[in-house]
């Protein structure tokens, strides 16, 4: 008796948050985020949250081409690195301040997307992965060309290290790097906030509509009229514009690019590998879904840092911190995709739909209604 | 006016022709229907027609213009448009968006009165059809027979002065096989063109004027459906081991 | 020397061979993108340095230990992380994916960072003389080990029972499995086959360079790049375009005198060409209409 006036409570709790619509919801959470500052977190917390809103903007980004647009990507650190060299670039070279830094980082992934998503248009499911895969890979390679005589791509780039120096948002004196820390937080979510609005428009629009056709059934939207091959070039341009511009934040975040910007990632870096994870942890094909898993996924590896490092005092060893804590990232993630493949968000998502479908059943039976 | 004009369209997979030099043409007005065996290279030779496959000889022309080697989507735009045997819908979009779609391309788009919106068009294509009332309703959750409807909203939608359509009677009951002759019926006082391919050929003789017979991908006759039930050609094909 | 070129290529080409053929086998027969394909091959070369430092085997029993291994991680990876998310192939590009990335880990936690050296297979007999150049012998063992193995396999795939359930599932599942094939055992099987293609790799190639627990990203593009050069699926294809891809390699770093890094880059080039003129590959389904 207990048990079921308990589940008629959960009930009703779960649909009424489905009452209040879900734009309100995300931007109460938003007002949330603004006012963590106000909790006076730890320097360190506040650049990991940091960091989850870059890999959350990364994250949706990438679903957009991915999730949406059914244009499988699996090197799309492409265009982050590639941002993120630019603004290093223009950085240390020029001397531009920071905002004409974050501009000029587009135009240079905007470009690359149409250089690599050219060749991938006729290219179907595995080639695609398989050759968005290749790409980063082989481009690093490019930066460490050394032709005497005539260019030194090496030295410009920077070879391993890459390029560093970049300033940040605040200059330290006369700022703390806490205040430093706290700008960079605004910042991010700043960025977050109005780049995933604009995702999220685009994704509503008939441009977005177009997308899901492409995705759902590429043929039958070439037999409606579409030239499915501009807009999946759309949806490639669309997707490395805000891979790249998140990708020149990260650069003055991190005070610099290094070719990690264009690989796979590790649960402490962006990365081609790490924003796939992300999005399908949390729920690919939506705009809340990576957010959510980027959210999540930045966190976790604070939080196991902390645990291997107790446990490594208790158990009086010195455990290796970084490879302990990815293999038990990437396990963790990848135990979650295989139970869960619709991502964690999505499936809260249909749960508390179908408690909600329940629930109108149950009222309209008690109105003697009949439900089509 | 020649509207279509096929001219020696030949397709080979491998060893086997699948459609073996068709001629045939289509006058504005006309309403023709396409039928064999199957097997007989019905589909194939619509899929080479609009775009889908590229023929091995042979020309399409559409209105004069030749779009034999055109993508799909620029044989829509100049106005021939079809549906499939098997329906495609876009399952993950609600009924109006699938429309919505068709809207957005250029010759959907071209054709919209002052002040209307895509939105507004597709609503009335959903009217048009009679699946206004689903419109939210995501695609992978309709019946087959609203899933067809929504189909030929979809290709009505891009404006087609010539409409292929592939088995449209095919899962449809007798009250759904009553609507769409009517349909068509209407379809054909509005002014469209047709070619349908069926099986169904009791639904299908009441509304053509001509029939073109096709057999292992070979057009082996051609005439009015009065014509066609007296062809000896055909009656083999059909009785012999046909359909 | 124009010999080395000819001698380079030939080596590079059938070790490319075996990579590219283990990659396409599992993907025609099963439709998995195993991205851990390269992690296969540096645990085949880990493996074979951990026999031989801390078991003291000699090479051969080493490379046999290697390959039984690398075997069973590969049943294990297809049990436990691809066979629940089969159906969908980006889970398990991931998963795959993120396999490798753990194994990279955990080779850095056994092994540590800094670079191995593996020995050659016949560590008394590091030079030979051929046709008046000095060669490494390690070039030619692996040159016939790699030629052995594809001879093997092919004769293996075109004869016998279950080399014809591999063409099967490979052209048509549906009707392969209603006539009975055991799909599971099957797919196990040729993944089981496809790691230790890879892992042989690993052990011939590692002594002519070093081995670091990064090593898996550059056997896992070249794999790619063959594959769609040659066409996925396709064991021609994979053994025409490895030849192809890796006398073109071997040019170039003989012509911009040994300008390693443009290794890779020329890859891409011819990748991106491929993919622009022939997007099947060249011995590749045309996938005309779904």
């Amino acid at each position: 008796m207990v048990s079921s006036y308990l589940r008629r409570f959960y009930i009703s709790f779960a649909t009424s948050i489905l009452d209040v619509p879900p734009r309100l919801l995300a931007f109460l959470l938003f007002l949330l985020l603004l006012c963590v500052p106000l909790m006076k977190l730890s320097g360190y917390l506040l650049t990991v949250l940091v960091l989850a809103n870059i890999n959350a903007l990364f994250a949706t980004s990438w679903d957009l081409l991915v999730g949406r647009s059914g244009q499988i990507s699996l090197g799309h650190a492409l265009f982050f690195g590639i941002g993120a060299y630019s603004t290093a670039l223009f950085s240390h070279y020029f001397g531009l301040p920071i905002w004409a830094t974050l501009l000029l980082s587009v135009p240079f992934g905007v470009l690359a997307a149409l250089l690599v998503g050219f060749p991938c248009l006729r290219v179907k499911g595995p080639y695609l992965a398989l050759v968005t895969l290749a790409f980063p890979l082989i481009f690093v390679r490019l930066f460490f060309v050394d032709i005497p005589g005539v260019i030194n791509i090496k030295a410009i780039m920077g070879a391993e290290f890459g390029i560093s120096g970049l300033p940040s948002f605040l200059p330290v004196p006369p700022y703390s790097p806490y205040q430093r820390g706290i700008a960079e937080y605004y910042v991010s979510l700043l960025l977050l906030g109005v780049c995933a609005v604009a995702l999220y428009k685009i994704a509503r629009s008939k441009t977005g509509i177009i997308f899901v056709s492409i995705l759902d059934d590429e043929l039958a939207s070439k037999a409606s009229g579409i030239n499915t091959t501009r807009y999946k070039l759309t949806a490639f341009t669309i997707s490395a514009f805000f891979a790249s511009l998140v990708g020149g934040f990260y650069a003055h975040f991190m005070r610099g690019a290094s070719t990690s910007t264009l690989l796979f990632g590790s649960p402490t870096a962006p990365g081609s590998f790490m924003v796939v994870i992300m999005t399908i942890f949390g729920g690919i094909g939506t705009i809340y879904g990576p957010i959510v898993g980027a959210y999540i996924l930045t966190l976790l590896p604070a939080f196991l840092r902390e645990i291997i490092v107790l446990v490594g005092e208790l158990a009086n060893l010195r455990l290796p911190i970084e490879e302990w804590t990815a293999i038990i990232y990437i396990i963790i993630a990848v135990i979650f995709i295989v139970a869960w493949s619709r991502g964690i968000a999505t499936s809260i998502v249909e749960k508390l739909n179908e408690l909600a479908e329940i629930e109108e059943l149950r009222k309209d039976k008690k109105k003697g209604k009949k439900r089509r | 006016m020649r509207l279509l004009e096929v001219e020696n369209l030949t397709k080979r997979f491998g060893g086997l022709t699948a459609v073996n030099n068709v001629s045939f043409h289509v006058d504005e007005g006309d309403i023709i229907g396409l039928i064999g065996p199957n097997g007989a290279g019905k589909t194939t030779l619509f899929n080479l027609i609009t775009g889908f496959l590229e023929p091995d000889s042979g020309t399409v022309k559409l209105k004069g213009e030749d779009i034999t080697r055109l993508e799909p989507h620029e044989i829509v735009n100049r106005g021939l448009a079809r549906t499939f045997q098997v329906v495609r819908p876009f399952r993950h979009l609600p009924a109006i968006a699938n429309v919505i779609v068709s809207c957005v391309s250029p010759r959907g788009a071209r054709k919209l009165e002052w002040l209307k919106s895509p939105e507004r068009k597709a609503l009335d294509m959903l009217e048009l059809v009679g699946l206004s009332e689903m419109m939210f309703e995501p695609a992978e959750n309709l019946a087959h027979g609203d899933l067809k409807r929504l189909e030929m909203a979809r290709a009505l939608a891009t404006e087609p002065d010539l409409l292929l359509l592939d088995e449209p009677f095919s899962g449809l009951n007798p009250i759904e096989t009553d609507f769409l002759i009517k349909s068509i019926q209407r379809l054909h006082l509005d002014g469209y063109t047709l070619v349908i391919v069926e099986h169904k050929l009791h639904a299908l003789m009441k509304l053509i004027k001509k029939v073109i017979v096709l057999h292992y991908g070979e057009k082996i006759a051609e005439g009015s459906p009065k014509e066609i039930s007296r062809n000896k050609k055909v009656i083999e094909v059909y009785m012999g081991g046909g359909t | 020397m124009l010999e080395d070129l000819l001698i380079n290529g030939a080596t590079t080409g059938a070790v490319y061979a075996l990579l590219a053929l283990g990659f396409t086998l599992i993907y025609g027969v099963a439709k998995i993108l195993n991205l851990s394909h390269g992690a296969f091959y540096m645990l085949g070369a880990y493996i074979f340095y951990a026999s031989l430092n801390f078991l003291q085997l000699e090479t051969f029993p080493a490379l046999i230990l290697a390959v039984i291994f690398v075997a069973f991680i590969g049943a294990i990876v297809y049990g436990l992380l691809i066979r629940p998310i089969i159906e969908s192939e980006l889970n398990v590009m991931v998963v795959t994916l993120g396999a490798a990335m753990v194994f990279q880990y955990m080779v850095i936690l056994l092994f540590g960072s800094t670079h191995k050296t593996i020995p050659y297979l016949i560590p008394q007999l590091p030079l030979v003389e051929i046709l008046g150049v000095s060669v490494r012998t390690q070039k030619i063992v692996a040159l016939a080990v790699s030629l052995s193995l594809i001879v093997v396999l092919w004769i293996f795939i075109s004869k016998s029972k279950i080399g014809g359930a591999m063409r099967a599932m490979a052209q048509d599942r549906e009707t392969a499995t209603l006539m009975g094939i055991n799909t599971e055992r099957l797919f196990v099987l040729t993944l089981v086959i496809s790691a230790s293609l890879a892992a042989i790799a690993g052990v011939l190639v590692t002594p002519l360079s070093v081995a670091s627990p990064d090593m898996w990203m550059f056997p896992l593009i070249i794999s790619f790049s063959v594959v769609i050069l040659g066409g996925l699926g396709s064991i021609k294809g994979s053994l025409v375009g490895a030849f192809i891809l890796a006398y073109a390699e071997e040019s170039v770093v003989f012509l911009a005198q040994g300008e390693e890094h443009l290794r890779g880059a020329f890859s891409l080039l011819i990748m991106v060409l491929v993919l622009l003129l022939r997007p099947s590959g060249l011995f590749g389904k045309r996938v005309e209409m779904e």
